[in-house]
């Protein structure tokens, strides 16, 4: 799917496996590009060119300290992919409620 | 009235490619199975009250095929098909599963049925395809990003100190 909302869209920005990598190597905090690098099997440049991704979904911030750009997460922008989860878990609670109540209306149908 | 059971699923993720939800229902297993299992029963369940099953063909053996079609409100229709692997009334079907919104995502669901003091305990099994699969799929589909990876990143973010921390 090579569309041009890979870098607007919070869903397709997190599709590929390696930014996923990199969030989670931001979850225990800020981290220099450096450091990110070195957690992962990526190259400098591979990293870079996803947190500028990252960046412009908003799921991560950069800010400069001295010569570092040091990067962390802005967890707030996952919230669509929560209410998104959110109304699918909803949608099977339902569903099976919906069944249950038909169970019990087949079953008092049997008794009569 | 008895008490019904409503809002008692479970929703558990229990690993990376699987999603297990778990539900008692106060009815006998063989009644239980066919209300899953037979398009006459499925037609009266399946669909949210203000969708409608516009197709719903079910073919209950092993190599056969089912397809659900449910139109929204507003028209779109959401296409579910899918072939039976494993077929054992009344415990038990496995059965591969595809949604039509989601191209190039592949899942093998799994429904076992277990009665016990005349309640039925449904686990239902969501298996999304190994890596080597979607890696598979993503050659000849010639995607190079499907909705099975973000169905992993909310797995983790069901985790709420996953997301809150950091």
């Amino acid at each position: 799917m090579a569309r041009s909302s890979t870098t607007s869209d919070v869903f397709n920005a997190i599709a590929e496996a390696h930014r996923r990598d990199i969030l989670d190597a931001l979850i225990t905090g800020e981290k220099a590009v450096g450091e990110i690098v070195n957690g992962l099997p990526m190259s400098q440049p591979q990293v870079s060119k996803h947190l500028r991704v990252l960046s412009e979904v908003g799921l991560v911030r950069c800010r400069s300290e001295g010569r570092r750009r040091l990067y962390r997460l802005e967890p707030a922008r996952l919230r669509p992919l929560q209410e998104w989860l959110a109304k699918y878990e909803q949608a099977w609670h339902d569903r099976m409620d919906r069944m249950d109540d038909y169970l019990s209306e087949l079953q008092r149908g049997e008794r009569q | 009235m008895t008490p019904n059971r409503h809002g008692s699923a479970r929703i558990e993720f229990p690993n990376d490619l699987e999603i297990v939800l778990t539900r008692e229902f106060d009815a006998p297993i063989q009644l239980v199975f066919d209300v899953l299992t037979k398009p006459e029963h499925v037609n009266k369940w399946f669909a949210p009250y203000e969708e409608k099953m516009k197709v719903c063909s079910i073919d209950l053996r092993v190599g056969g095929n089912y397809h659900f079609v449910m139109v929204t409100e507003d028209g779109t229709e959401c296409s579910f098909r899918g072939t039976f692997l494993e077929v054992e009334p009344p415990t038990r079907t496995v059965e591969t599963w595809t949604f039509e919104g989601w191209p190039g995502v592949e899942a093998v669901e799994t429904v076992d049925l277990h009665e016990a003091d005349g309640v039925t305990r449904l686990t239902h099994t969501l298996a999304f395809r190994d890596k080597g699969g979607r890696d598979h799929m993503n050659r000849t589909d010639g995607l190079e990003s499907s909705y099975d990876n973000v169905e992993v990143l909310l797995r983790s973010l069901l985790d709420p100190e996953g997301t809150v921390s950091g």
